[in-house]
């Protein structure tokens, strides 16, 4: 590997060291801060070494790794994503009498498990990186061990993620029995040469759907979501919610795309049924819901089938456009769940929408911060919900996919019903709950001021996405 | 100093954003300070930018401040762009200097209210939008601004909500200007159609370019504009809503419903002239709605009995005057009636203000009288506004910008006697209505003692906008009074000049002769018949046909009945006979299939592994056997 291979895996190189770090220095003295501390520097730094990494790409690094914008600005996404959990968590960690140290170790890896599945280009890489990610993913998920709800969530979520693995790696072994290679640059020129439309080729995909549909948590690979999403503590929640879901995704667009499958016959049928069901599903699984977290679980299913929409799009602007959704998406599920973190005291998370029961006229702030996420999800204008939508219907048009747009849009408007109820009840002036009878935690200073930064970057992207839009416009030179 | 011009809009929308969120737990004083700094400081930059354009005008008469651009989408690429011309620039500097004075004076009038900073962040909201509206180089950027004002409009129209009879007023006014809105979305649609573009100079560019002389859709367009300005700015058949709007504040009936909001029709049509030009239909139809709307509202002027009513109908018979003037091709003329009309009603309004708060919120002139030793600054702040107003010859403002507009009515290729008729009598009937307000008001036996002398803080405004009522129409001097056309040479830039042709019988010396006839009997006859000989007027509406005309006049001519029983019933009934109608089973039947699915759906969610498990398995399989039997 000469150096220039080293600068453009740095980010990936400083995720890892950081991980090890922190993990020494709870070695040598168990202090919150300090790890939390290391933690947060090390994702600055990682988020620096993008721009050297940017000066050398694009880079095969090694026939598993590719280094290019694409996989740059996902890397750029996964690390503020980590870095703002860092900062919810703090808060949230404070509150619960745990081990609290190797939280940040297990989401360090965490982020390099999704660094490296979007930048990989073959199925070994593909395979560490979803690996890495899920098995920190289980610990993460049970980290709160005092809580029966946290272990059961673990459980399930380690179980079915080890059944969707397996089908994932039979559907590689297929597809590398009879092509005889694993790397997807390679796989593109076979299958551009007639070997796509070979019946184990098209089998193997077919099983690598189940895969990909089950990190995305989408029907019929979705049913686990709400479960753990509920059971999980509210800042692995929003982890889940928005790095690992994004990062499948984004390793979605580029096997298909740099692979030449999308375009197959059975792909696009494939996905459009995921995509179909899963907007009808979720939307209508939400409807009269109780469970805020549950509620956003739901809302996930049906926004990754809003996803799959401008998957089904294709060509570059589908891309373009699904690469936006997920960013506004990525921002507004960071905020929600980071609402509910900082709510959440010892003993339970405050996922009752009970708990949100005239909540504007306690904690104005927090609850202006969870109506700009709610409207965003619903898909309100000036917000980067609406625009994510936007750009997706407008790439849909062009596809002239008219069917996935009808129920694109006919499924937001049953979305907003369930968004609106929460919103009524935050702005509800009857019943609202004392502080005796709900009390509510004090607002941690860095949560507040994450929330408060993620709600302006969601209008901010709403009203003058051009940083952005270039941004991902660049970025797409990767799969193109 | 022209990159200031963003913060005109800024600063009074962030300092409603701060009154609006943080005004509950500010200090009135607080409140009052910011309301007002903010629209002082606007005021001032566009002073500074307007002493820039006359000093050292940018290329080309205009100035484009490009912000951003919202959205770039298949050809669709809204900018945030403001334009400023002369047109845009006079009307901002008298909205933001006139809107300044009227929020002075709202600490004092507002004093103690209990929505006071919630007053204070509509208001400097309305600023924002208005100046939007103006300065909105696309025709989204005008449609925000006329929304929004229409919005604050609303709010403050209901501003005291506890009071049904309010929020119903704030109602009306919404719903009534909604049908022009609608007409005027539709043009909007209708030019960025066939034109293809939003921005609305290029647009302007394009229509002469491609549109022949009294082409079909220059006139669809137009007469779809006029009815969006008909809905804004109180114009026949749509202007029952403004008299009901003085349910608001006082200072807001000022603001918004006289001096600026109202006043955004006329400058729609002044912005898109290049349309009614190119249709000469569209353009005669401003013209008879503008000559009947002023002489129909001074009539109703005449016979109403509420201080602030008589006051609104004066509005409405008063942009009247702008709309004959835009529809006579008398550009200039009208956006100077508009500038010295802000001044003298703006000042009307806040003077009737005084008077309301002296005498307990009594607003009926008929239990007033003999005010006139007791609040001697209002008394005169009264007779120089109504003056200015009614057009006293050669020293009020009111007088020029008026008989510019006459004489363009007679004199313009597209005028007519009859429009110039119309005119002349809507002379007479201001003079009539309001030097009876006066008399009643001011003159005669004292019935009820004032509480208090207005203090200083709503002095000063008044005083001020006294001065400005006299003074603002020196500006443009008429042909016989040495031809000093300053306003209009200024505008050209902007708008065209009238097109003068001399009238074949008259001279603009002698046409004006019949306007200042039309005032002074109009001032005469309220001297006899309000000061004199007050039993004439009473007996004359007592009995008879007398009685019917002043019931028929004093219902604004019984438009609020006719649209009752022409739209409001009916539609009221169809809704409650028709609750339960096949529509109705569309909508809840669609919520009725959604609750099942979510019933259905949710058994699916059982919380067992082994069954998640075995939707997976299931889910895999369909997809292979898909694929395999493709």
């Amino acid at each position: 590997m000469s150096s220039a291979d080293f600068v453009a895996l740095l980010p990936l190189i400083v995720l890892g060291a950081t991980a090890i770090v922190v993990m020494m220095s709870i070695a040598f003295r168990r202090s919150h801060a300090l790890a939390s501390t290391l933690t947060l520097v090390g994702l600055a730094v990682a988020f620096w070494s993008l721009w050297p990494a940017a000066g050398e790409v694009p880079r095969q690094v090694t026939p598993l790794l590719v280094i290019d914008r694409f996989a740059l600005y996902y890397f750029g996404l996964i690390i503020a994503a980590t870095f703002a959990v860092v900062l919810m968590s703090y808060g949230y960690l404070e509150r619960h009498d745990v081990r609290r140290e190797e939280f940040y170790v297990l989401l360090l890896v965490a982020a390099l498990g999704s660094a490296v599945l979007v930048s990989s280009d073959h199925f070994i890489s593909f395979f560490l990186g979803l690996e890495i990610l899920s098995v920190t993913l289980y610990a993460l998920s049970a980290y709160l061990t005092e809580r029966g709800i946290a272990l059961e969530a673990g459980m399930k979520y380690l179980v079915l993620a080890a059944a969707s693995a397996a089908f994932l790696l039979f559907g590689m072994a297929l597809v590398y029995a009879e092509t005889g290679t694993m790397s997807f640059p390679q796989l593109a020129s076979d299958f551009a040469a007639g070997g796509a439309a070979h019946l184990w080729v098209l089998a193997g995909i077919a099983f690598m759907v189940t895969g990909f549909g089950f990190k995305l948590a989408v029907v019929p690979f979705h049913l686990w979501t709400p479960d753990v999403y509920q059971g999980a503590p509210a800042p692995v929640t929003a982890f889940v919610a928005s790095v690992s879901k994004g990062a499948m995704f984004a390793i979605l667009l580029r096997f298909f795309y740099q692979s030449g499958s999308r375009d197959l016959h059975a792909t696009l049928l494939i996905f459009g049924i995921i995509a179909i069901a899963s907007m009808i599903a979720g939307n209508l699984m939400a409807l009269f819901q109780n469970n805020v977290k549950r509620i956003l679980a739901y809302s996930s299913i049906a926004h990754l089938g809003y996803l799959l929409v401008a998957f089904e799009a294709g060509g570059l602007f589908g891309a373009a456009a699904g690469t936006f959704y997920l960013t506004a998406y990525m921002i507004t599920t960071l905020g929600a769940f980071g609402v509910i973190a900082v709510l959440s005291a010892s003993g339970r998370d405050a996922e009752d929408i009970e708990d949100y029961r005239g909540l504007f006229w306690r904690r104005p702030g927090l609850a202006t911060v969870f109506t700009v996420m709610l409207f965003s999800l619903a898909g309100i204008p000036l917000t980067a919900g609406f625009l994510g939508k936007f750009y997706t219907v407008a790439a849909g048009t062009n596809s002239s996919i008219w069917v996935l747009i009808f129920v694109l849009v006919a499924t937001s408007v049953i979305g907003l019903f369930y968004y609106l109820r929460v919103v009524v009840a935050l702005f509800a002036t009857e019943h609202i709950p004392s502080d005796a009878e709900r009390p509510l935690p004090v607002v941690p200073a860095m949560g507040g001021v994450t929330l408060g930064v993620l709600a302006l970057a969601l209008i901010w992207l709403g009203v003058y996405p051009h940083v952005i839009l270039h941004a991902i416009q660049s970025a797409m030179s990767g799969i193109f | 100093m022209f990159h200031l011009l963003w913060l005109v809009p800024a600063i009074p929308f962030a300092s409603a954003a701060l009154l609006l969120i943080f005004g509950p737990r500010m200090s009135h004083r607080m409140a009052g300070f910011l309301g007002c700094a903010s629209i002082g400081l606007s005021a001032l930059i566009s002073i500074l930018i307007t002493w820039r354009f006359i000093a050292l005008p940018p290329p080309g008469g205009n100035y484009t401040q490009y912000l951003w651009t919202w959205m770039n989408v298949a050809g669709f690429h809204p900018d945030i762009a403001l334009y400023l011309d002369t047109l845009s620039l006079i009307m901002v500097l008298v909205v933001t200097f006139v809107s300044f004075f009227i929020h002075v004076y709202s600490v004092e009038y507002m004093h103690g209210d209990e929505g006071f900073s919630r007053f204070f962040g509509y208001m400097n909201l309305f600023v924002a939008s208005m100046v939007v509206l103006l300065l909105g180089n696309n025709l989204l950027l005008l449609y925000l601004g006329w929304e929004g004002v229409g919005l604050c409009s609303y709010l403050l129209i209901g501003f005291w909500y506890t009071e049904p009879k309010n929020s119903l007023a704030a109602r009306k006014a919404f719903i009534v200007t909604r049908v022009g809105d609608t007409a005027m979305a539709l043009g909007l649609f209708l030019l960025f159609d066939k034109l293809g573009t939003l921005t609305i100079q290029p647009m302007m560019h394009a229509a002469q370019l491609q549109w022949p002389h009294g082409s079909v859709y220059a006139t669809a367009a137009g007469l779809l504009l006029l009815g969006g300005a008909c809905g804004k700015s109180a114009q026949l058949p749509l202007q029952t809503w403004l008299p009901d709007a003085m349910a608001g504040p006082t200072p807001t009936s000022a603001l918004i419903h006289a001096a600026t909001m109202v006043t955004a029709g006329v400058y729609l049509i002044a912005r898109t002239h290049v349309i009614f030009q190119l249709a000469p239909t569209a353009q005669l139809a401003v013209a008879v709605v503008g000559a009947v709307t002023l002489v129909a509202a001074g009539f109703a002027a005449v016979t109403q009995d509420d201080i602030k009513r008589i006051l609104a109908y004066s509005t409405v018979s008063q942009i009247g005057y702008m709309f004959l003037g835009l529809g006579v091709g008398a550009w200039t003329a009208a956006i100077f009636h508009f500038m010295t009309h802000a001044f003298f009603k703006a000042l009307l309004f806040l003077a009737s203000g005084m008077v309301i708060t002296s005498m307990h919120h009594e607003q009926n002139i008929f239990k007033m009288g003999g005010l006139r030793k007791k609040l001697p600054l209002t008394y005169w702040a009264f007779v120089i506004g109504g003056c200015s107003l009614a057009g006293l010859p050669l020293v009020t403002a009111g007088f020029y910008s008026k008989g510019l507009i006459l004489w363009g009515a007679l004199s313009s290729p597209v005028g007519s006697t009859w429009l110039w008729i119309f005119g002349v009598v809507g002379v007479f009937m201001t003079s009539l209505y309001i030097f009876r307000l006066i008399f009643i008001t001011f003159h005669g036996e004292c019935q009820k003692e004032p509480s208090h002398r207005p203090g200083w803080l709503m002095g000063v405004p008044v005083i001020v906008l006294s001065t400005l009522a006299i003074v603002g129409g020196f500006v443009e001097l008429p042909s016989y009074l040495g031809n000093h056309p300053w306003f209009t040479n200024f505008l050209q830039s902007s708008l065209p000049a009238t097109i003068e042709a001399h009238h074949p019988l008259m001279s603009e010396l002698g046409a004006e002769g019949w306007a200042v006839l039309a005032f002074f009997l109009g001032l005469g006859g309220a001297w006899y018949l309000f000061l004199r000989h007050r039993e004439v007027p009473e007996a004359l509406a007592a009995k008879g046909l007398g009685r019917a005309l002043h019931r028929w006049w004093y219902t604004d001519w019984g438009m609020d009945w006719l649209y009752d029983r022409l739209f409001v019933r009916p539609v009221g009934w169809f809704s409650r006979t028709n609750k339960t109608d096949a529509v109705d089973l569309i909508y809840t039947g669609t919520a009725a299939l959604t609750r099942a699915g979510w019933a259905s759906l949710r058994l699916t969610e059982t919380g067992r592994v082994r069954w998640y498990a075995t939707a997976l398995v299931l889910g895999t399989v369909i997809f292979v056997l898909i694929v395999a039997l493709l």
